[in-house]
């Protein structure tokens, strides 16, 4: 019951304007966004935060962006402590302020009611470029975070109430694409103030003590339910080590270990890494926030709203300073919030495994996507973007269904959306040979992982600049309750270049020139299964060979499912019988 | 009208609806129960109990009517239960999984939930068949057709029993040429299956969308083809003398042959007509911008007109799947009569999306219903009559409904029954506010701005309410609310629409040119097809849109505008008008930079005549139709007071009274909070009207109240 004087129907009605208001913010967001990482992909986040600041309301958008919001606001409100006025509009990209990684831009708007500041509307919204020396920022080669593009300290984009040009003008005069990334500017800016205006009409209507009083009051309630799913796991100390494979650097696969120990209905979780390293794969403390808290969230599963509360019984250690999960400058981080983050999120997904066995479904695949950039004859424009539709993975198996197919990357959890072909065509000089499921990509279980995708790429009339980052290709996502492939080499990604007839398989993270008449194929991991895969109805495996998803071969050594005939598909039972009972 | 009656039939879920007009303002509503799996029997009972109540044969009202049908059940109920024609779509290789795909999202809200299953395919994987061949983005060739692909899937398809095939090809759009030769192909192997082609069906720009558009139209042109066969035969044998005419979610009546090749145009058709019967209510006060909601036993659907024109909606999920063809914009929550209250695992009161429906209903039905329901609520505050909802024949047990409220709530809550009553009434009241949000606030306008409409038979209870919270000042309320759906539908126009794709930088003398060519060739086959069904030039009327937005954004805003002449000169007024939208959807505009065209559409229509309007006779003040008093509750401190209940059925023209009220019809009531004037209009609309003087003190009490 409500510790409070708070009126349990009002306490409803603020919840439904605090949801409502987000969804506004972030569909003014997706309208106006130019970048197709923006608008197509739903590659930003939105976020309320009350003025101490803490979250009060999470989007329902990017797990990887939100989790990092709740550290950055606090360090950009601490920096400009005592200087917060009506009309500021600040901006900032760094880690070392909480950020995430650069790329991932971020507007925070103080809301005033009566002269006091009481909210803060924020935005965060991967941009297509952050200027630096490789076209999107990824940049592989980069032993430095000055060598990935412009690091953005907290700074006042308007001051009390006045646009500072001068600052926007440098900005957008270090930057690819200048027209889209002020148009991106603009949405970001658009959406706090939508968020602004509603938070205002609240006050003015139930006024600002008791809007005030009814969030402190959701807080509490977010908390006591994360509690009390902590409480039902018996206290003890869990761990789970994931593997960071060597997507190329040469520095050797790392183990990532999770300790989960849970006292009642609280729970400490200490992150181990090995020292940080001189390639992109270092993820400051900001971003780990996030990949620790879609870990813990894989394991409570709940339903919106979410807000900090959630976190407050939970303390977080993210190791040494200088590791891999705890970078400090000048680590260069720009593939952090996939890799390392999916791996950290699969150690603290694989500790809960240990501690809540039915509570916990599989990893998904983890992001092994592609950024482009060129010249478009078209419009005589350069152009450059992440491309969504090349990152599409397959969504780990549940304790009760099959994985999604095309619903990863981990990070992103369903959140993202590829956008439309034909749209990404006529924004890019380029033609989409290919976007399809792969056969046998899902990883097998009693439940199947969801299929990955393959994506086809060809530039239309002048070379384009491929970079890729990412990994996945090598270690396949991880299935729980006991299952797992035979065909791993069919369940993790890669890249295929095809140039003259020939193809070339690349594993690592690269940037290459592909030209017209080439094609350049990337290739998605499926998501992890559920439990044994000879324990799957063989007629749920007939299925999926008739729909393509699992080959004959597949379901012989995956599933131990024979089929006798490849027209009709009938299963041979003897030897389906002898090919189960032999595992 | 071009008989002596016209006759409205709206198949619903539960009721369906008969409206019968003359020419002289004679308007009445009949009621029977649907009948889902045998369409034809609900009209025959229908047509039975007008006979009963009007003396008229089905013979006489069908000979001399126009007749117009909204059969959306039928095409809803398909898709709802995955009972659609089995499919295959022929696609360009390559791309056959996009349906599957989804653009890789999962829905927002289901984030982290394991249970929540992926989208039923309505093709499954193995009868999605690729063929080789290539359009690319400027609409040239890169690959021809490979026809021998073509036949393959035929010959699969042949094999597997396929009843309805969908052809969709990346670009298609730019170059139709595939998709017809393809299409060719089938007509050949396949004589007998029903074809949707892609680029024919909705020729705009967008491979997902167009595919799943094209797709969800063959799933369902079987259903439909049956179904207006089965009722075009019933109307011939009873000697309707002009074709029956069917509605759909443009807002429009179209041919029978045209609901079942583009069957897609009539899934979500129920609530659609809405806003036209809004509009017509409303007329006599000239008011043009309506908020319309539709609140029945599980559902509240709101639509909204905006200077007299409907919201459209293009590309968006319904029912999971995308659909691109422009429908009317339907917001539709899980807030009826029968919706639940219930405290959620953070501890919250929350009403809804739960419905207890008919069976077992509200726990006050007496009919073995536990949980505490909307109408459960309304009965506690005194709102509604425990003698009984439909003049009587339901009666209603309020003990029943104190103790669900009690036990689920109240108990829980620690609060009186008539506070988490009250509480009901506000939650589920401002979950409605928020669904009205997406109609209005979302689309740049303030509700402030607009008149409310009530429809359905629930709405009534909460209008004024609703209107408090959205700071409307005019609610509308015809004596035919209850339905008036099928009132809308017997005075809509016959509506078609034209598409195509321009992908047009809006600059110079060439764009125009060409931009002005593409409408008018878009018109003159509507124009054609109009007359194939007897209108005449001066009974057609054109409304264009195009799909906007600044170079390189993705998502465009659609911007009406009448049909002028595309010109050089008249250019700068589209993008002013495109520049205006945008600002009012999302706070700002860029007008030193280019805009850019990606779909044109013309909806054409064919103006039919209407009904004359109804008209009531004077009353004698609405003194004379006082029933009596019942306590209820206006306030969240649940104190009940004394509060007189007039009966609507009585009332007469210029009859006027004033809040706390109830206004008890046959088919709904009204309640009228304090602060409100009810002038009953001789057209037979309430007319309630917010007492300038209590808007504001309304605000600060509220303020008042929720710091206390």
């Amino acid at each position: 019951m409500a510790k409070r004087q708070v009126d349990p129907i009002t306490l409803s009605v603020v919840r439904g304007v605090l949801e409502t208001t987000q969804r506004e913010m972030t569909l003014a967001l997706e309208k106006t966004a130019r970048s197709s990482v923006f608008n197509l992909a739903h590659d930003y986040s939105t976020a309320l935060f009350n003025h101490t600041p803490e979250m009060i309301l999470q989007g329902q958008d990017i797990p990887i962006h939100l989790g990092s919001l709740i550290p950055a606001m606090k360090s950009v409100a601490g920096f400009f402590e005592g200087d917060i006025h009506e009309g500021d509009l600040i901006l900032h990209n760094d880690p070392a302020y909480g950020g995430s990684h650069i790329i991932d831009t971020c507007m925070y708007y103080p809301v005033f009611y009566e002269g006091e500041l009481v909210f803060w509307t924020v935005c965060k919204g991967h941009l297509t470029d952050i200027g630096g020396p490789v076209p999107a920022g990824y940049n592989p080669e980069a032993k430095e975070i000055f060598a990935e593009g412009l690091r953005i300290p907290p700074i006042k984009l308007w001051d009390k109430g006045v646009p500072r040009n001068d600052i926007m003008n440098m900005l957008l005069t270090n930057m690819r694409a200048r027209r889209d990334q002020e148009g991106d500017f603009n949405a970001l800016i658009g959406a706090c103030q939508v968020g602004a205006r509603n938070l205002i009409a609240l006050m003015d209507k139930y006024g600002k003590d008791t809007v005030q009083e009814c969030i402190a009051e959701l807080l509490d309630m977010a908390n006591a339910h994360m509690n009390g799913l902590i409480a039902q796991v018996p206290d003890g100390t869990y761990s789970g080590t994931a593997v960071l494979e060597d997507a190329g650097h040469g520095f050797g696969d790392f183990d990532i270990t999770a300790t989960v120990t849970i006292k009642g209905d609280s729970c400490h979780i200490e992150i181990e890494s090995p020292p940080q390293v001189p390639y992109f794969i270092n993820s400051y403390e900001g971003n780990s926030y996030s990949g620790v808290y879609l870990g813990l969230m894989m394991f409570a599963q709940l339903p919106p709203p979410y807000n900090e509360g959630l976190y407050r019984n939970v303390t977080v250690d993210m190791g040494k300073k200088g590791t891999l999960c705890n970078a400090q400058s000048p680590a260069p981080h720009m593939n952090c919030t996939t890799t390392p983050m999916e791996t950290l999120t699969d150690a603290v997904r694989l500790a809960f495994e240990q501690a809540a066995p039915d509570k916990v479904s599989a990893s998904w695949g983890h992001a092994n996507g592609c950024n482009i950039a060129g010249w478009d004859s078209r419009h005589d424009e350069e152009y450059v973007t992440m491309v969504l539709a090349s990152i599409i993975s397959g969504a780990g198996a549940t304790a009760s269904q099959d994985g999604w197919h095309a619903c990863g990357p981990e990070c992103c959890f369903g959140a993202l959306t590829s956008g439309d072909i034909e749209m990404l065509e006529h924004s890019y000089p380029i033609i989409i040979h290919e976007y399809g499921l792969m056969e046998d990509s899902g990883g097998a279980g009693k439940f199947r992982g969801g299929s990955g995708t393959r994506w086809a790429v060809e530039p239309l009339d002048t070379d384009m600049t491929l970079v890729t980052f990412g990994e996945g290709r090598r270690i396949p996502a991880m299935g729980a309750a006991g299952a797992k492939s035979e065909m791993v080499h069919k369940k993790v990604g890669r890249l295929e270049i095809t140039r003259d007839g020939e193809t070339q398989i690349i594993t690592d993270n690269v940037i290459e020139t592909i030209k017209p008449g080439e094609i350049a194929a990337n290739l998605n991991p499926g998501g992890g299964g559920f439990g044994n895969p000879f324990e799957r109805d063989p007629l749920k495996v007939v299925e999926d060979v008739r729909n393509g998803l699992v080959s004959i071969e597949g379901a012989r050594l995956d599933y131990g499912v024979v089929i006798a005939d490849a027209d009709t598909l009938s299963i041979d039972e003897d030897a389906t019988a002898k090919a189960r009972a032999a595992a | 009208m071009r008989t002596q009656y016209r006759l409205g039939i709206d198949a619903g879920g539960t009721f369906t609806d008969f409206i019968l007009a003359d020419k002289k303002g004679g308007t009445r509503i009949f009621k029977v129960l649907s009948t889902p799996t045998e369409p034809t029997k609900a009209i025959k009972n229908g047509l039975a109990l007008i006979t009963e109540e009007t003396g008229l044969t089905a013979q006489e009202i069908v000979s001399n009517s126009d007749l117009c049908i909204n059969g959306t059940t039928v095409g809803l109920n398909a898709l709802i239960t995955h009972t659609g024609a089995k499919t295959g779509l022929i696609a360009t290789k390559g791309h056959e999984d996009s349906i599957e795909i989804r653009l890789g999202h999962k829905e927002d809200g289901y984030r982290y939930d394991p249970d929540y299953p992926p989208a039923t395919m309505l093709v499954p994987r193995h009868l999605r068949k690729g063929v080789s061949e290539r359009v690319i983005s400027d609409g040239s060739v890169k690959t021809p057709i490979n026809e021998e692909d073509v036949r393959d899937a035929c010959r699969y398809f042949i094999a597997e029993g396929v009843e309805s095939v969908a052809i969709s090809f990346v670009w298609s759009v730019l170059h139709p040429e595939h998709e017809n030769r393809a299409a060719e192909i089938v007509r050949e192997m396949m004589p007998d299956v029903r074809l949707t082609v892609g680029s024919q069906l909705y020729p705009q720009v967008r491979e997902y969308t167009r595919t799943s558009t094209a797709i969800v139209n063959a799933y369902l042109a079987p259903i439909l083809q049956r179904y207006v066969e089965a009722i075009d035969a019933y109307f011939r044998e009873l000697g309707s003398q002009h074709p029956v005419r069917y509605f759909q979610s443009n807002g429009g009546l179209a041919l029978g042959k045209v609901v079942s090749d583009q069957s897609v145009y009539a899934i979500n058709s129920g609530p659609a007509s809405a806003p036209q019967a809004a509009l017509d209510v409303a007329e006599p006060w000239g008011d043009k911008n309506i908020i319309t909601c539709d609140m029945g036993g599980t559902s509240f659907d709101i639509t909204l007109t905006k200077d007299g024109q409907a919201n459209v909606n293009k590309n968006i999920d319904f029912l999971r799947y995308r659909i691109g063809i422009p429908m009317i914009q339907v917001e539709t929550l899980g807030a009826g009569g029968g919706s639940i209250g219930w405290i959620d695992s953070m501890g919250l009161m929350q009403m809804g999306p739960q419905s207890a429906g008919s069976e077992p209903g509200p726990a006050c039905y007496g009919q073995g219903g536990e949980n505490p329901t909307t109408t459960d609520a309304n009965l506690v505050l005194g709102y509604l009559n425990a003698d009984g909802l439909v003049g009587g024949r339901l009666p209603l047990d309020v003990d029943k409904a104190r103790g669900a409220i009690k036990t689920k709530l109240a108990d829980p809550l620690g609060i009186s029954v008539e506070k988490a009553a009250y509480g009901m009434f506000t939650i589920v009241n401002n979950n409605m506010v928020n669904a009205i949000r997406r109609v209005s606030v979302e689309r740049g306008y303030d509700p402030r701005d607009f008149v409310l409409m009530g429809a359905g038979g629930a709405t009534g209870a909460h209008i004024t309410a609703l209107a408090r919270e959205m700071g409307i000042s005019k609610v509308l309320i015809s004596k035919l609310a209850s339905g008036l759906c099928a009132y809308g539908q017997i005075i809509s126009d016959v509506k078609y629409n034209y598409m195509a794709p321009a992908p047009i930088r809006l600059e110079g003398a060439e764009a125009a040119k060409k931009l002005d060519n593409l409408f008018n060739s878009l018109e003159a086959r509507g124009k054609v097809d109009l007359a194939g069904d007897g209108f005449s030039e001066e009974r057609i009327s054109i409304r264009r849109s195009l799909d906007m937005r600044y170079v390189g954004q993705v998502h465009e805003c659609t911007v009406e505008i009448d049909p002028f002449e595309v010109t050089e000169a008249t250019i700068e007024d589209i993008k002013a008008a495109f520049h205006a939208r945008h600002k009012e959807l999302y706070t700002y505009d860029e007008p030193h930079n280019a805009v850019e065209i990606v779909n044109v559409e013309s909806t054409i229509a064919g103006h039919v005549d209407k009904p004359e309007r109804m008209k009531i006779g004077a009353g004698k003040g609405a003194h004379e139709t006082l029933k009596g008093t019942r306590p209820m509750v206006f306030n969240a401190d649940g104190i009940a007071q004394d509060t007189p209940v007039y009966d609507g059925s009585l009332m007469g023209a210029g009859d006027t009274l004033h809040g706390p009220a109830v206004i008890e019809e046959v088919t709904t009531t009204i309640v009228v909070e304090p602060g409100w004037t009810v002038n009953l209009h001789d057209s037979g609309v309430y007319v309630l009207t917010a007492d300038a003087a209590t808007e504001q003190g309304q605000a600060e009490s509220r303020k008042e109240l929720a710091e206390a």
